[in-house]
């Protein structure tokens, strides 16, 4: 997955938030509040295209976590991040 | 081509239509410019499309909204609100279009002695060196045409919704961000975005937030004014 180059995030208050810019903007006018973690892993796939499996091992590398709880976190995050217009 | 002060920021405005120049008079000023803004004539005809306005209004409406893309770079951006003014105070009131903005505004000049309106609809808001938050009038003020050329340090944020018995209640940071994305003009280019996104974080850890679920009783405004004005 890799996320369209036409959103943002950034900290605000205690938690990110996500909302598009440019031309995605006129179409998409939500936001998506994220924790740590999920700031984490969108900046991972803003950064390249990155499968599921890749997040797995940079959530693991970064946070101490089993391999089986990451698993679950990164496929549900990938999930509900499917209901936006943000992957490429 | 004329020069208007807008939250303290000189705007340029380059008009085809005579419309705008007699909406801004109340904020025409000398000097030079910091920024100049203009509309194509397609974009006009694009706004047309939302409705059968004359092309002097949509003229206005696409001039504020370039106004409102290049304000963020000065700590300034555009709030859907309408913002009071009482005893030096300026409070705002914030809700989706049609919940009763208006409605509790008149309460307020109603029930609350020396209650004006600075801005009905879109005022300005300016975050200060200290974080805290200065609300300003503008020339876009709303179908009631309520605001002034005029500002005032906020002192809270309130987001309206319909209810039977009035009742209010703060807001954590986390839904006042929710609430207040909704409320501001978060489009453009990624730095404008960027920017009031900067000053949006600034804005919820620095200005109480509250949620007021009120009728149309003059209770509404009391209950409002008293829990707003009431805070240190």
């Amino acid at each position: 997955m890799k996320i369209n180059q036409d959103f943002t995030i950034q900290k605000v208050g205690g938690s990110y938030v996500a909302v598009a810019v440019g031309e995605t903007s006129k179409s998409f006018h939500g936001m998506i509040r994220l924790n740590e973690t999920g700031a984490f892993l969108w900046k991972k796939m803003a950064e390249r295209d990155v499968t599921e499996e890749e997040l797995v091992d940079a959530l693991l590398e970064e946070y101490e976590i089993d391999r089986e709880t990451a698993t679950e976190d990164v496929h549900k995050m990938v999930e509900a991040l499917r209901a936006y217009p943000i992957f490429l | 081509m004329f020069v208007i002060s807008l939250a303290g920021i000189r705007v340029g405005i380059d008009n085809r239509y005579p419309y705008i120049e007699q909406q801004c008079r109340a904020f025409r000023c000398d000097g030079e410019a910091e920024f100049t803004v203009s509309v194509s004539g397609d974009e006009i005809l694009e706004e047309q499309k939302f409705g059968a306005f004359s092309e002097g209004y949509c003229e206005s409406i696409c001039i504020y909204r370039h106004i409102c893309e290049q304000m963020p770079a000065y700590g300034v951006f555009l709030m859907h609100a309408s913002v009071l003014e009482v005893k030096g105070y300026a409070y705002a009131f914030s809700a989706p279009s049609g919940t009763g903005k208006s409605t509790h505004t008149a309460l307020w000049l109603k029930n609350i002695d020396g209650a004006r309106v600075l801005n009905g609809d879109k005022p300005l808001l300016r975050v200060e060196e200290d974080g805290s938050v200065t609300a300003f009038g503008t020339p876009w003020n709303g179908k009631e045409n309520w605001g002034e050329n005029i500002s005032a340090p906020l002192r809270a944020v309130c987001f309206l919704e319909r209810a039977k018995e009035n009742r209010i209640r703060r807001a954590d940071e986390s839904e006042a961000i929710v609430r207040l994305a909704q409320q501001l003009y978060l489009r453009g280019n990624r730095a404008c975005v960027n920017l009031q996104l900067a000053l949006m974080d600034r804005f919820v850890r620095t200005v109480p937030f509250y949620v007021l679920g009120c009728n149309i009783t003059d209770g509404a405004a009391r209950l409002s004014y008293e829990t707003m004005s009431a805070q240190i």
